[in-house]
């Protein structure tokens, strides 16, 4: 090995140090020239996620079936044509039981014509073969443990510090791991975006102070909406959760859904 | 005592995967968006770009600010539930410029949701459409206070 | 009664029965024949490499002549591997985010790892252990092209002295030992991503990844006996009998064990009949009648068990040319089996509603990308990639080093 001193070999090492020295920014700003085009960047300003804890509450001895709030959610969000449902309502109806049979009741019926939107039709039994007939609406179940979140290759979907559950339309590559992965059906792939799509809370409304489209629009408020970090004065969503007893869907998956049903039946899934 | 020689498969083999794992890592640091973990695995900037979204629906606050006789009477009466838009439609572009009228309402709408259903609740007001009147349901029935006759 | 009452109002789609949810309506299912064909294609990449491992790992001899066969039959499949994901993706070109933030939840995730390290870390580099005292002397006396292609793949090392022969053989063997918790990852995990969905009950349970795995050792020694038996056929040279009924010895047993953990998995979900178990009862009655009892069951399962446990018994009782054909048959039904077998876990999952009411059915079609056609190309092209990594790396024209443990090619 020389270990004499030489020119060559100062100006080498000179060279190494000035190059040592410049890499850091020059590589910030190919950095920055890069990610400007690959991927977007910005901070959330304004609205503060973590001063906000926001939850839907279903309570259907209140539901009519009129299918506003599918059509309003359709409209506000731009849900495409066709069996794609960020909400949807489900009608169950249970006849009577067969006389003789020693059932305490028939074969039950589920239907959901094209997601409860256009309302629904007479049903296929007269009224006095019927036991109970309601109406649930369905949504995204903002799970504590949300399986979709789990699953999700990239980091697309998530848990907002707020409660909701969303999605990142510009990040997700559309795999639909997620979609598989919730209980609820709540989830679909848009023909459009080809990305995962599914009820975001109207988080574009619910920032700004108001409803979500859903809740804004039910005619007999079966849908309650509230902030549990910010009550109001009388908070609907406070008295629903005191005053009933509720059950959330499919508990036995240890998904923890936070969205709270008042009435429903055994036979709702 | 013998010096180690790293036998020139194994240099290779290590210049190589030191090689493709420096330019991961050089990828990595290019490619993950700059907000990405700002709140959990995710880009901080969603947020922000969900939130963005201009909305449809006014909402009924915003009837409020002009409407305020009509909202008054609503809440005093079965109908104090509903928002405007339920039955008035998305009412935006009208909160913003009321020149611009919201959709006009016709009595076909009431059906929608007083039409006689057994699967809708006892507590709710239903009729049998053809048993109850064949005319108009404004003329016996006001739409904001419905117990009341015009 | 149920059929009046319809699920959707607008477009009476006849594929439905019962009831489903709105989301689950749509033409075809969420994840077609492209991630049938994923699982297939990674399960025989791991078989491949579990026959290659049955040679160095656990020495048996007879299984020479087709060592180097089975792994370049598993790197044809590997390189072939990511395209059925690609072509199902949504945005594809936003493939390299599960390289750059994986979330490690997520079963997925590991995928961009595990398949780099397994074609790099192990796969090619047991082949480059293998071959470099090969490719040393093909890198010197070849011309043109190919040369070059032999030069690049010495990676410019061209040292074949004794001590450095004998280190290749050493890295061959600790590749082949961490090679096969490798294989098992590469196609447990796809197991793992269904059996960790506990919203669908006919994929959600903790014995999905053990079956994915056994039945891909099962195709992927399948594999090997079908490209020897066609490989040598080409050649017009004869099969060397001691090796294949090796290979089917050791089918009959994958088989077998495959078949029993498969068969553990039927009688539990009858026995606990649990809340789905109707539903899923209706599914495989109406619509995977054919591809699990005829395909999967039969042609899959049993008559090769029954073709290969009678040489068991038989062995040598049965003249040569008997046992080739059966052997051949039976190679040839499992890869069959093995593929309905996919079909009947990824597209029968998603053949009934999760609210346990409704069944779907499903028409492939010809055209698109989850058609038939790009089905045929997407598997015929791992053949095309073999042939040309034949050519290259298993001539006839090719001298093979003498003093290699591993004796002489499959010519």
């Amino acid at each position: 090995m020389n270990t004499r001193f030489n020119r060559r070999g100062a100006l080498a090492r000179l060279g190494g140090i000035l190059a040592g020295v410049l890499a850091l920014p020059i590589a910030r700003t190919a950095r920055a020239a890069v990610q400007r085009v690959f991927v977007s960047s910005g901070a959330a300003r304004g609205y503060d996620p973590s001063k906000h804890k926001w939850l839907m509450c279903i309570d259907v001895n209140k539901c009519i079936g009129c299918g506003l709030c599918v059509e309003a959610c359709k409209k506000e969000n731009g849900v495409p044509e066709g069996p794609y449902f960020r909400t949807w309502i489900e009608r169950y109806i249970i006849p009577k039981p067969k006389p003789g049979s020693g059932q305490t009741r028939g074969e039950t019926l589920v239907d959901c014509p094209n997601g409860g939107m256009h309302g629904f039709p007479e049903p296929p039994l007269p009224r006095d073969q019927i036991e109970h007939s309601f109406f649930v609406p369905k949504l995204c179940n903002l799970c504590e443990h949300s399986p979709c979140v789990q699953v999700c290759p990239v980091g697309a979907t998530f848990d907002a510090p707020d409660g909701a559950v969303l999605i990142d339309p510009n990040y997700c590559i559309g795999c639909g791991f997620c979609i598989q992965a919730c209980p609820y059906g709540c989830r679909f792939l848009s023909p459009v975006t080809k990305t995962a799509e599914k009820c975001t809370l109207c988080y574009h409304r619910i920032t700004r102070g108001l409803k979500p489209a859903c809740a804004e629009i039910c005619p007999t408020q079966a849908r309650i909406f509230g902030d549990l970090l910010n009550p109001v004065p009388d908070d609907p969503i406070q008295k629903f959760y005191e005053q009933n007893r509720v059950q959330v869907l499919k508990p036995h998956l240890g998904t923890a859904p936070r969205v709270l049903y008042a009435g429903l039946d055994k036979e709702v899934r | 005592m013998r010096r180690f020689q790293m036998p020139p498969q194994i240099l290779r083999l290590v210049l190589l995967t030191l090689a493709i794992v420096g330019s991961y890592m050089v990828a990595r640091a290019f490619l993950t968006p700059a907000t990405f973990g700002q709140y959990g695995w995710y880009r901080g900037a969603a947020l922000e770009e969900l939130a963005a979204r201009t909305p449809v629906y006014a909402g009924k606050k915003a009837c409020d600010e002009c409407h305020s006789d009509i909202l008054h009477k609503l809440a005093g009466d079965a109908h104090k539930t509903l928002s405007c838009e339920a039955c008035h439609g998305v009412s935006r572009t009208h909160a913003e410029n009321p020149d611009v009228l919201p959709v006009k309402l016709t009595g076909s709408h009431c059906i929608r949701c007083h039409e006689a259903n057994p699967s809708r609740p006892a507590w709710f007001k239903q009729i049998v459409v053809k048993d109850h009147y064949s005319g108009k349901c404004t003329e016996c029935h006001i739409p904001h206070q419905p117990t009341q006759s015009p | 009664m149920t059929s009046e009452v319809t699920n959707i109002v607008v477009e009476v789609l006849p594929r439905f029965e019962g009831y489903v949810y709105p989301n689950e309506a749509t033409a075809h299912p969420l994840w077609g024949f492209l991630i049938v064909l994923y699982p297939y294609i990674t399960g025989l990449v791991a078989g491949a490499f579990i026959m290659a491992s049955l040679v160095r790992v656990f020495k048996v001899k007879a299984l020479e002549p087709v060592y180097r066969l089975s792994l370049l039959t598993a790197l044809a499949f590997l390189l072939c591997a990511t395209l059925p994901l690609l072509f199902h993706l949504g945005h594809p070109e936003r493939c390299y985010e599960i390289m750059m933030t994986p979330h490690l939840t997520s079963p997925m995730a590991i995928f961009g790892f595990v398949y780099a390290w397994y074609l790099m870390a192990v796969l090619l580099l047991e082949l480059w252990f293998d071959y470099r005292q090969d490719l040393v002397e093909w890198s010197k006396t070849t011309a043109g092209f190919k040369g070059i292609i032999y030069r690049i793949f010495t990676v410019g090392v061209t040292d074949v002295s004794p001590p450095a022969l004998a280190l290749d053989v050493k890295m061959g063997r600790i590749l082949s030992v961490v090679g096969i918790p490798s294989a098992f990852l590469l196609h447990g995990y796809v197991g793992f991503i269904f059996g960790s969905i506990k919203a669908n009950p006919w994929w959600g349970n903790a014995i999905m990844p053990i079956i994915f795995i056994l039945s891909a050792i099962v195709s992927g020694i399948a594999l090997c006996v079908f490209n020897y038996m066609v490989l040598t056929w080409i050649r017009r040279h004869t099969v060397e009998m001691r090796c294949l009924d090796t290979m089917a010895m050791f089918l009959f047993y994958a088989l077998l064990v495959d078949a029993a953990v498969e068969g553990l998995d039927w009688i539990h979900r009858i026995y606990a009949a649990e809340e789905g178990f109707s539903v899923m009862q209706t599914m495989i009655r109406e619509k995977l009648f054919y591809t699990l009892n005829l395909g999967q069951a039969t042609i899959g399962t049993l008559v090769p068990f029954l073709l290969l446990g009678s040489l068991q018994v038989l062995r040598r009782r049965v003249p040569e040319i008997a046992r080739r054909r059966m052997i051949f048959a039976s190679a040839a039904m499992i890869l069959i089996g093995v593929l309905a077998m996919r079909w009947n876990v990824v597209i029968g999952g998603q053949l009934f509603s999760k609210s346990l009411r409704g069944v779907m059915g499903y028409k492939m079609e010809f055209a698109g990308v989850e058609g038939w056609f790009m089905g045929i190309l997407l598997l015929g092209l791992p053949f095309v990639i073999l042939t040309v990594l034949v050519k290259l790396f298993l001539s006839e024209r090719l001298p093979t080093s003498g003093h290699t443990p591993h004796g002489s090619s499959t010519t």
